[in-house]
């Protein structure tokens, strides 16, 4: 019997930009592997590579050279369209600036995902979305408009719009930057419950206080992997209000 | 793709409704090119209704004879202008191919009635006129061979004659004055409008003997009569006919060049309608295209910087798994359906402002109603969607082109 692959694999994947023929690197030979369930945050300081390595981990970009190993499957060879259909199926993800439609209600926001994915009928997305509102505590907002939400709750429904497709993976992108600390406290707790169930979670983040929330903690400094821990004391956000 | 296509209208829809503004901004050209287009040829079709409408009161076998030259050449009108004279009515009466020759001679007096005036145009002309270009009397009669063989200063006077003298009395009866005469009023003419831009409803009609007494001449000033059977063969013999009278040769190739004097048909003004109807309406479809193609710009410059308004949000969507055909399909289908919408909000201007018009028109010309060119809504309708499609191709690609990780760092 053979043990399952891993949800992630990476080999000595190197990232580099080329502007007017100048390479600059940004990533060096990053070996990395991450199993299902894992809550991983990824630490450093800003220009450390951190960012570029979500986005070729969550599909929006890809490696110069290496590779990537998605569930088994190798993704070098992908094209951009089946790449997109990874993205509306297998991952998902929260951003910093929360990213919701302007002027558009909760339900809507949280059903768009829906809107691209290959498989989930038009029929079943109301109910998909309104699960997924009620799952971070949103149920009695979910008429309400984006913009009428405060900061915690904006981002409880983008977390909202993560789940909805069941992804395999969250990446999450310095999610509690633009929160106050308590919004930031209810956003790590409402993470933190998602992975409890069983939801492989990829948080980048440059604060360590927000990244002891994970069960590991991957620090990268100048695209080089510099540190890899897991026997620390996790942190848990407990705000109470963030989930029922 | 794996967007559906209801989900791209819906999508579409939700997009206009919470732009409502520079929606309409957006739609602005295409509102007014199309609203232009479809009041512009219903006026267009209204006004040729009652040009057509006038023309066939002449009735379809009258045929018109003026003294003087055509368009085709010949002698000037100055010159030619007692080209045709009463031995020429009488040759034209003995011909078989036409009937109720009716010579006229106009006079330029106002009438007056009491202390009112009108201006009116005083036409001298035997009955068998009435016959020639179809006249009808809403009061009284028509005068006749007694009147004429009378030499009785009697007349038929025009609606607007009897409006301006009479102010809704009954003018039958009444004695008006013409020049130093006086008329008894026989009968009151119903309202034609205009024909040609000339008021028909300021006439009054006198026997042809007495006009002939005022002015003591032998040449007329025009000649109807109608066709008895065909009506090209009724022409051709007037021609022959005044041709040969008047010794008049032409070059074979131009038949007509040394004509002094103009025959004319309801038939051939219709075709002159024809041509000026025909070229109003490709400068109409000509201004509409243009404007059409500014409304396109309009739609292009506004979607482009709505691209660029919502790259996060095309960054945001890339990010959820749309493909680059899913954001090309979702601005293309706005940019028709916005197109679409002002299309139709042009559609009912133009219908509206048509109606107005109409409204309005028919209080002074009671033959104008209300038309609309089904083929020129059709066509405008058609051609906004093509603008919408072509001109909405540009930003769409541009915005399926972003980059999602670019687009979702634009602040």
């Amino acid at each position: 019997m053979t043990a399952p692959a891993p949800l992630i694999q990476l080999q000595d994947l190197q990232k580099s930009y080329f502007n007017d023929g100048m390479e600059t690197p940004v990533l060096h030979d990053v070996n990395l592997t991450i199993d299902k369930g894992e809550f991983v945050a990824i630490m450093g300081p800003s220009g450390s590579g951190k960012s570029t390595l979500m986005h070729i981990l969550g599909f929006l970009d890809r490696p110069t050279e290496g590779k990537y190993v998605f569930r088994g499957r190798p993704t070098e060879k992908m094209d951009q369209d089946t790449l997109a259909r990874i993205r509306a199926t297998s991952v998902s993800f929260v951003f910093q600036a929360f990213n919701l439609l302007p002027r558009t209600s909760v339900l809507e926001n949280v059903t768009l995902p829906l809107l691209y994915h290959p498989s989930i009928p038009a029929s079943e997305r109301k109910k998909r979305a309104l699960r997924a509102i009620e799952t971070v505590g949103l149920t009695d907002r979910a008429t309400y408009l984006s913009h009428q939400l405060s900061g915690g709750q904006k981002q409880r429904v983008a977390i909202a719009r993560s789940l909805v497709t069941e992804p395999d993976v969250i990446f999450a992108d310095e999610p509690t930057g633009n929160l106050d600390s308590r919004s930031g406290m209810q956003v790590m707790e409402a993470l933190q419950a998602l992975n409890d169930d069983g939801r492989t979670i990829i948080l980048v983040t440059h604060e360590a206080t927000t990244a002891e929330h994970a069960s590991r903690i991957i620090t990268i400094h100048d695209g080089r992997i510099t540190g890899d821990k897991r026997d620390f004391r996790r942190r848990v956000a407990k705000d109470g209000a963030a989930l029922k | 793709m794996t967007m559906r296509t209801n989900d791209l209208f819906r999508m579409a829809l939700h997009d206009i409704r919470i732009n409502g503004s520079r929606s309409v901004l957006t739609t602005l050209g295409i509102i007014i090119g199309v609203g232009a287009v479809v009041l512009m040829t219903g006026v267009g079709r209204s006004m040729e209704g009652v040009i057509l409408g006038q023309i066939n009161t002449l009735g379809p076998r009258t045929i018109a004879l003026w003294p003087g030259k055509g368009p085709e050449g010949g002698a000037s009108i100055g010159s030619d202008y007692q080209a045709v004279t009463m031995r020429d009515v009488e040759a034209l009466r003995q011909l078989r191919s036409v009937t109720d020759v009716a010579p006229m001679i106009l006079l330029n007096d106002p009438a007056t009635y009491g202390r009112e005036e009108s201006e009116a145009s005083v036409v001298g002309s035997p009955p068998a006129y009435y016959e020639g270009v179809s006249l009808e009397v809403t009061a009284g009669r028509f005068h006749d061979e007694s009147d004429e063989q009378g030499v009785r200063t009697v007349a038929v006077i025009g609606s607007d004659i009897a409006r301006d003298l009479f102010f809704g009395r009954d003018p039958v009866g009444e004695r008006i004055g013409i020049g130093d005469r006086k008329y008894t009023v026989i009968g009151v003419l119903k309202s034609v409008g205009s024909q040609f831009f000339q008021n028909q409803d300021t006439r009054i009609i006198i026997p042809f003997s007495v006009a002939r007494t005022i002015e003591q001449r032998d040449y007329v000033d025009m000649v109807t009569m109608r066709a008895t059977g065909d009506i090209d063969a009724g022409v051709a013999d007037v021609e022959y006919l005044l041709r040969k009278r008047h010794s008049i040769v032409s070059p074979s190739d131009e038949p007509a060049k040394n004509d002094d004097f103009l025959v004319r048909t309801a038939q051939q003004a219709q075709d002159i309608l024809g041509t000026v109807s025909l070229a109003l309406t490709l400068f109409i479809t000509m201004v509409a295209s243009i404007s059409l193609m500014v409304g396109g710009i309009g739609i292009m410059n506004i979607m482009l910087v709505s691209v660029t308004e919502r790259t996060r949000e095309i960054g945001l969507r890339k990010a959820l798994g749309a493909t680059g055909r899913d954001i090309l399909l979702q601005f293309l289908v706005e940019a028709v359906v916005v197109t679409v919408f002002g299309a139709f909000i042009g559609l009912l201007l133009g219908v509206l402002l048509d109606v107005l018009i109409v409204l309005i028109a028919r209080s002074f010309l009671a033959a104008y109603i209300f038309a609309l060119n089904p083929y020129a809504i059709v066509a405008a309708l058609a051609t906004a969607i093509g603008v919408g499609l072509v001109f909405g191709i540009y930003p769409a690609r541009k915005a399926s082109r972003l980059d999602p990780i670019e687009a979702l760092r634009y602040e």
